[in-house]
Formats: structure tokens, sequence, C-alpha cells
């Protein structure tokens, strides 16, 4: 799991973003099973009612489900899937425009640089913060 | 009740090493001088004997040899000695172990779910158990090398003595073992009225640290002078007034009390006051 | 819950304590933060009754301490609180004897969890073991709370990320954990509150969550921010 936390912002609401980038990108893929609220704590190393919390939220969210006593699984709702990745597409978009337009670039110049940079580094297309 | 003995059969752990060389001690120096002032009496006698001397003459000039002979030497009464202060020590040493040098061990004892006094009556009892543990092998000692004694020097030349002329022959052996059962409880019971004031001293002082010293002095003033108020109104105002009978009882009143205030003054402390 | 109500506290004629009031919830870790000195271990010992204090109170699920309270909340000191000459197995037994909330098979587990060999005597062991020892000591106990002082204080990297594993596992889970520390960094991301302490009282008593959430802020903003003011 490779995840950085930082101290600012929420801990659960970086757990949240977290699981919804690897939704986002099919690395959890619909219907997978996932840590335990207590394991996952454990390899963060975060609180256990923090790791609760983000469960919690994402179960509200639509995020997870849980069935009874096992193990939580990501949605297999293929409609919730699509959402989260254009909330995280729009997210990223918003960034970069509101970057750009603080600096004055044209649109047209920035969409130029977007084609010659955009397979230059794969680790970019990953989405990061 | 669980928690008191086990932290008494703890504490009686603890000591057992320091215990066991002090009996191996007490056996090993008085059998040796035993050995040794026997012998050295025997070749004297051998050399007289030799010389053409009588054993009458010997006898009368050379004094017979009694268990006596040995008490009066470092070989018998230099353990007990060692013995006494070893104890002495420990009665203080019982308590400040188990804070000092790398020491944290208090902690663990304050938090132990029992009444914080059973760790009072622990130490307590672990001493008064120690005491009697060496007069009664001390006894069982004496027994044993008046054996080796009758042994080592032949009927003649030895004056037998009874285990109460032993003791009484010994200076200060009587205080240890009294004539009476009464005497008995009287001298040990002064003696464990005292252990139970010097405990509260120690955590007076553990408690307050400097001015604590000054508190436990005072402390056991105070219980000095209530022990023996009976006498001090004897002598004074009262001038004589009661029968020695009355004396006994009264005393043995004011040292109940005295211990009971130990008890309470500990109980206190250790509760509300102690810290590590 | 444990509440500490207003306590004081002078050593000779400074006052360490000065009115100092928190809470630390059960199934919660509570962090009290501070410079050495500023009196978190006294803090630590008065809760437990290992220490007076002048005035205040301290309450553990609404009572005051009494002896059966020790089976319901243990105390990690910064020292190890067994005799030197004991060996690892002399002290679990010694916890099994005095305790009824002593859980052998969580010792025996936690044995393992920390490598450690119980014919070894406590005055062989490394400084970052005989703390593993303490800790051992007080996690195998079924109580409901645990006090730690400093549990990270000079033990190297690999045993501070044992001791931060254990804050992650079942063998705290549900327990209400208070803990002394000034290496916040270390454990960030484990605190549920806060506790900043200058000068005898609470400077601020917060939700890490909440005040991330709400200000932005990590606890060493927040700390910053307080001692400065």
């Amino acid at each position: 799991m490779n995840i950085k936390l930082n101290s600012r912002d929420p801990v659960y609401i970086q757990v949240i973003r977290y699981f919804k980038e690897q939704i986002a990108t099919g690395i959890l893929e619909p219907g997978q099973e996932i840590a335990s609220r207590r394991e996952l704590a454990n390899k963060l190393k975060i609180n256990p009612n923090t790791a609760q919390r983000a469960y919690k939220e994402m179960e509200e969210q639509g995020l997870i489900f849980t069935e009874g006593n096992l193990p939580s699984r990501i949605t297999k709702d293929e409609v919730i899937i699509k959402h989260v990745r254009e909330e995280l597409i729009l997210e990223a978009v918003n960034t970069f425009i509101a970057s750009i337009q603080s600096i004055n670039v044209p649109l047209e110049e920035a969409v130029e640089l977007i084609k010659k940079n955009y397979h230059k580094n794969p680790n970019e297309q990953e989405g990061n913060q | 009740m669980k928690n008191f003995l086990k932290l008494t059969n703890f504490e009686l752990n603890r000591f057992s090493k320091i215990y066991i060389t002090l009996i191996g001690l007490t056996l090993v120096m008085q059998t040796i001088g035993m050995i040794l002032l026997s012998s050295s009496y025997m070749s004297d006698v051998e050399e007289q004997l030799a010389m053409g001397n009588s054993m009458e003459w010997i006898t009368i000039n050379l004094g017979t040899f009694s268990f006596s002979s040995l008490t009066r030497t470092f070989w018998f009464g230099g353990p007990i000695i060692i013995a006494i202060v070893t104890l002495l020590i420990y009665v203080f040493f019982i308590w400040y172990r188990d804070w000092f040098g790398k020491n944290t061990f208090i902690y663990r004892l304050l938090m132990i779910p029992t009444a914080r006094i059973n760790l009072f009556f622990a130490k307590a009892s672990t001493i008064f158990l120690m005491v009697l543990g060496l007069i009664s092998l001390q006894l069982v000692f004496i027994l044993l090398e008046n054996e080796l004694l009758k042994i080592l020097v032949s009927d003649a030349f030895r004056e037998d003595q009874s285990l109460k002329q032993i003791i009484f022959n010994f200076d200060y052996m009587g205080v240890l073992y009294p004539n009476s059962i009464i005497q008995f409880f009287i001298n040990y019971g002064i003696g464990f009225m005292a252990v139970f004031v010097i405990f509260t001293g120690i955590l007076f002082e553990r408690c307050y640290r400097l001015k604590g010293i000054l508190f436990g002095i005072l402390f056991a003033g105070v219980s000095l002078l209530i022990f023996i108020s009976p006498i001090l109104l004897q002598v004074t105002i009262l001038n004589e007034f009661f029968y020695p009978i009355e004396i006994f009882i009264l005393m043995a009143i004011t040292g109940l009390v005295v211990i009971s205030g130990s008890i309470w003054m500990s109980h206190y402390l250790l509760n509300k006051k102690i810290r590590v | 819950m444990i509440e500490v109500k207003d306590i004081t506290k002078k050593f000779g004629r400074k006052k360490v304590l000065n009115g100092v009031s928190f809470t630390a919830n059960k199934g919660e870790i509570t962090c009290l933060i501070g410079i050495n000195g500023v009196g978190k271990t006294t803090i630590l010992n008065a809760i437990m009754n290992l220490t007076p204090i002048n005035s205040g109170e301290v309450l553990i699920d609404g009572e005051k301490i009494h002896k059966e309270s020790y089976e319901k909340i243990t105390f990690i000191p910064d020292a190890i609180t067994m005799l030197p000459q004991m060996r690892i197995a002399d002290a679990m037994q010694f916890m099994a004897d005095f305790y009824q909330s002593w859980n052998q098979v969580r010792a025996d587990e936690l044995l393992s969890f920390f490598k450690l060999d119980p014919n070894d005597r406590i005055s062989s062991l490394s400084k970052g073991n005989t703390a593993k020892v303490n800790m051992l000591l007080g996690l195998a106990l079924d109580v409901d709370y645990l006090l730690m002082d400093e549990p990270f204080s000079g033990i190297d990297i690999f045993s501070r990320e044992q001791i931060a594993d254990v804050f992650t596992s079942h063998l705290v889970e549900d327990r209400g954990v208070v803990i002394t520390t000034h290496e916040i960094s270390d454990i960030e991301h484990l605190i549920d509150k806060a506790v900043i302490l200058n000068d005898g009282v609470v400077l601020r008593e917060f939700n890490a969550e909440d005040v991330r959430e709400n200000e932005g802020k990590s606890i060493i903003d927040v700390m910053r921010e307080v001692y400065q003011a």
C-alpha cells in the first residue's frame, strides 16, 4: 500500500481519497475484498478509530459494502465507480485550470503543452497529489 | 489474606540467600570454634599428662572444659553479632531496596491490587519469621555442638551443662531465650513493636524525605513515651501506686496502642502520601 | 473514562501542576504533550496514586482509585517495574500470581511478537528490550486503561516501530490509552486526542481529526500556536 499521509488533512479523508483513486484506476476491482479496519490501521500506522471512520464514510458514500460479518468489499455498482472517476478527474482538471489561470496562460497554449508532455512522465499518469 | 501470604513468601525468598549464608556462617564458625578450642584444651591436657601430672591436678589448675568455654569466644558470639547486625540493617533495607539502585520495584508493589498495608505486614512478618527462625536454629546448633563437645573432650575433663545453664552463662543470651513464656512474649513483643515503629519512621522519610526523618523521629519519641507512660506515672505523680501486675497489664495496653498507632499511621502514609 | 479534575501539585515551593484537567476515553488514544519536566510523568503518577496531589481529584469510570482499580488500569512507567535479577519468566509469574486480569495467552503472544527469551535476566537486556518487557507486563493485563510514560524514549527505530505496531493492533483495541511523549512525529496519525501542557496547565485539549478537518492544522501546528501565545 503506497500511501503517504500528511498531518494537516484529516487522515480519514486521505484514506477515502486513496481508496477512490484505487477504485478509479481499477486497481481495486468491483466486488474486491478489502482489508479489515484493524488491518488497514496496522498497515498505514493510523489510529483504528480513524480507519473505522473512513470505512463508515465510504460505506455511506456507497464505495464499499459489508454483508454481515464478512470482510468489506468494493462496490459493484458501475455508476458509482464512474462517478468516482469523474470526480477525481474533475478535481485534477480544476486544480490545473486554477493554477494556469493564476499565471495567465491562454487555453490553447495550455492544451499544446499538455499534448506534448502527457506521455513523458509515466509516473504522473497515476494521478498524484 | 492471600495477597499478604504471597507477599510474605516473596519477601522471604528475596532474603533467602543472605539468610542461608547467616545460618551457614553460624554453624560453621561455632563448629570450628568448638573443634579448635577443645583440641587446644585437650592437647594442653595431653601435655600435662605427659609431664606426669594427675587428672585431678589438671582439672584444678587447667580447669575443666565446658560449653561456656566456647560461648565466651568470638567463634560463638561472632556469628550471632553478625546476624543481629545484618537483620537490623535489613529492617531498613527491606524497604529502601525497593527504591534504590537500579530498582524501581516500588512501582510494582504499590500497583498490586491489594491493600497497601499488606506490604507493611509482609515485610514485618518476614523480619519476625527470620528472627524466630534464627533463634530456633541456634538452639538446635547448641545441642549439636554440645554433642560434638562430648565426643571431643573426655568425661573427666568435661563439665556438662544443661541448655539453661549454657544460656544463662552467655551474656545477653538470656534476653533472646527468656525463662518464662510471659517474658518471651514481653521481650519479643517489645522487639516487634520497635520494628513496627521503625517501619513507620521509614515510611515518613519516604513520604516527606528530609522533613520525614524529623517526623519519624518524633513519631518514635511519642510512641516511646506512650509505651512507658505507666512507668513514668508510677515513678513520678502516682508514686508507686500500681502493683506490678497492673503495670504489666497497663504496658500491654500501651504497647498495643503503639502498635495500632504504627499500623494506622503507616496505612495512611502508604495510601495518601507515599511517592515513587 | 479517566477524568482528571483540576489537580495541583507542589514539589517544594514549585507548583508543577497548577489546575490540570482533561479526560481520556475508553477506546481512544490520548496523548499528553509537553516539554521535558512539564509534569507529564507526575500526572500519570498522580492518576495511579503513586504520588500524592495537593488538590483536585482523579476519577476512573466515576470512582476514586482503590485497590481493585489496579485490575482495571495499569501503568507502564519509564523504568522497569520488576527486579533486575528476575528472569522474564519470573516477572510474568509474579504478575500471574498477583493479578486476576493477567492474560497468559496474550503474554506468550507478546513474548514472540517482541522476540523475547523468557529465560533472559532483566538486568542483561538492552534498553529496547527492557522497554518491551515493561510493555509486555502492562499489555498482557486485561485492563480497560493503559498509561504509558514515554514508550518511545531512547530506544532504536526498529523497536519503536514494533511498539507503534502494538498501538494499531488488537492488543490495544477498545482500551483507553494515555501516553506521554515529546516525539510527536512518530505518532501523529495514531492519536485520537491531544492534551498540550505547559506551565502546569492544559493549554489545549482537542481531537486531532476534528482540528485537521475544521482548522486544517496538524498537531504540531497547534503546538507551535499555543506555545507561542
